[in-house]
């Protein structure tokens, strides 16, 4: 049944311009992003002595760098395709559609849950030929480049359940998406407010409820449990408050 | 014990939202077999009956059943018997119209898709725009393929608010046929504002209005029950008046107007006793020319206003 829900779901992004115009741009952005890294890493490492060219890390000049600028497009780009999940579907009333079939709440949140992770990996496939120009140039460290699309999918996973509670709750689509918008750069905020406040305890707990310490951790390969368990617990919930809210059409 | 003869019961459903009650203790029952006029005002609460029957609200008090089984609104056991074409037809523009009859008989889980949808496809004569996309179409066809998908899952039960609403008269007369031939398998609780349409299609109807029922029942039991007496049209020359007709009865003229030549009057005598021959007789012996001489049965637009306006 999820299935039939991502497939329509699929069928619909593609079938429109908009699939096509984000997976354009974002190829274009990440590839300029990219480009700039590589140049600017492989003309530090020509400005050196060789003796010090080692101890220039491929990694930290520029997969690092390059996932953390993909995680800051998802601001803009998840919003822009969650925003419409649910806020079109209200206005359009084929929500019905659902509801007048034996298809819970839950599965149809997971159905779009998937579809919109599906736009993503399409896009995010589009950088794998990062790897081959990399190659190409006689780099020839990969490592941690899986913990690193790992990362950032698990931030998409989560980027996207916020986007479609928002979506949820309300019936226009651009309020939805600044809504989305607004939430992610709230999960921003939390994380920076860590770093800002003096109390060690206090400090600890906006680290762990913000994102963005979880993000910098499996990126550079440190897969914790207690990450696993924040994105678990994160994704849990907004679906959680999106089937609640779903639901608030019986009362 | 449950009456099978009844395939819908509707039992003191209250639904109140905040600061307003939608509708109060609606109670009706909706024949096996026969097509059923929902009918009321807008905002007199049919929609949320509906709604509520459908099972896409949940009464604040009373009970629904349909088929024995009562309806509860996050339960899924009864979605696959009602088949809801609502006022505006949940239609995704950007789906082609087969994809979209597939995709919500995947839905409802049923068997054999491709023979399901050829077959809604056949029936509502969309077999030729079966690869348009939805948004192209014009009114009268996206109304179908919002039937097709109420009728893609074969319920046996099926919803239509207003369907014929806005449509060309070719299409609201093939539609109606189809509503006509579909009642033969199907159980058809039917909302509209089209008086005549109602009168030609159903066996029974209910009146609401305010959120209360006003009138539920069979149509010509309900007919009798709201002639009240008798009504004639009587038409003499223009220039001519009617004399005193009291000696026939207490009586009253509720309508005068000129048609050609002709001066007709509506009479609505008291009792129903049949005076047409003595009537006739005193506008002969006074002179005047009968031109027209029409008993009157009370159509269901006047059942209608009189259900709607003398308990408001």
């Amino acid at each position: 049944m999820i299935w039939i829900i991502v497939k329509k779901e699929l069928d619909a992004y593609f079938s429109s311009p908009l699939a096509y115009v984000l997976i354009g741009l974002f190829s274009l952005i990440t590839g300029v992003i990219f480009f700039n890294l590589l140049v600017s890493y492989t003309d530090g490492i020509q400005a050196i002595p060789p003796a010090l060219a080692e101890e220039k890390s491929f990694p930290e000049e520029v997969v690092y760098p390059l996932f953390t600028n993909l995680n800051f497009l998802f601001l803009v780009f998840i919003p822009l395709i969650t925003m419409k999940l649910f806020s079109e579907e209200k206005r359009q009333e084929t929500l019905d559609l659902y509801w007048l079939s034996p298809v819970t709440d839950t599965k149809i949140f997971l159905g779009k849950f998937f579809a919109a992770l599906g736009l993503i990996i399409a896009m995010l496939l589009i950088t794998g030929v990062f790897p081959l120009v990399i190659w190409g140039v006689g780099i020839r460290d990969f490592s941690l480049l899986g913990t690193s699309y790992l990362a950032v999918l698990l931030n998409a996973a989560c980027y996207i359940s916020l986007g479609l509670f928002c979506s949820s709750i309300s019936s226009n689509q651009i309020v939805a998406g600044l809504l989305g918008i607004l939430g992610i750069m709230f999960l921003w905020m939390v994380s920076w407010g860590g770093h800002l406040n003096s109390n060690y305890a206090v400090a600890e707990i906006f680290t762990y409820v913000g994102i963005t310490s979880h993000f910098e951790r499996v990126l550079r390969g440190l897969v914790g449990t207690q990450d696993l368990i924040y994105y678990g617990t994160f994704m849990f919930l907004m679906g959680f408050l999106t089937v609640k809210c779903l639901g608030r059409r019986n009362w | 014990m449950v009456n099978m003869d009844k395939i819908l019961v509707v039992d003191q459903v209250t639904k109140e939202f905040p600061g307003r009650t939608a509708v109060s203790g609606v109670s009706f029952s909706v024949n096996k077999g026969s097509i059923h006029g929902f009918l009321g005002p807008n905002g007199a609460g049919k929609s949320t009956t509906l709604r509520m029957i459908a099972g896409l609200l949940v009464p604040t008090s009373g009970t629904i059943s349909l088929l024995g089984a009562p309806v509860v609104a996050d339960k899924l056991n009864h979605r696959n018997l009602i088949g809801l074409l609502p006022e505006t037809p949940p239609l995704y523009p950007d789906m082609r119209v087969e994809a979209y009859l597939r995709f919500v008989a995947k839905l409802h889980r049923v068997s054999n898709v491709s023979e399901s949808v050829d077959k809604v496809l056949e029936a509502l004569t969309l077999t030729g725009v079966r690869h348009r996309l939805i948004g192209n179409l014009s009114k009268g066809y996206r109304q179908r393929v919002g039937l097709a998908q109420a009728l893609v899952f074969d319920p046996p039960f099926l919803i239509l608010d207003e369907p014929t609403n806005g449509l060309d008269p070719q299409t609201v007369v093939e539609l109606r046929e189809f509503i006509k031939k579909l009642s033969a398998q199907k159980t058809i609780l039917f909302s509209s504002h089209v008086l005549p349409e109602v009168e030609q299609l159903c066996d029974q109807i209910t009146i609401i209005h305010h959120g209360r029922i006003r009138a539920s029942g069979d149509l010509r039991e309900i007919h009798r029950r709201f002639r009240q007496g008798l009504v004639l049209r009587v038409g003499v020359l223009e220039h001519e008046t009617l004399p005193d007709l009291s000696g026939l009865g207490k009586y009253e003229v509720t309508h005068e107007h000129v048609v050609g030549h002709e001066r007709r009057f509506d009479l609505v005598f008291a009792d129903d006793r049949d005076c047409r021959a003595e009537l006739g007789r005193l506008i002969f012996d006074r002179g005047l020319h009968l031109l027209t001489m029409q008993v009157q049965s009370p159509e269901l637009e006047d059942i209608f206003l009189h259900a709607t306006e003398t308990q408001s």
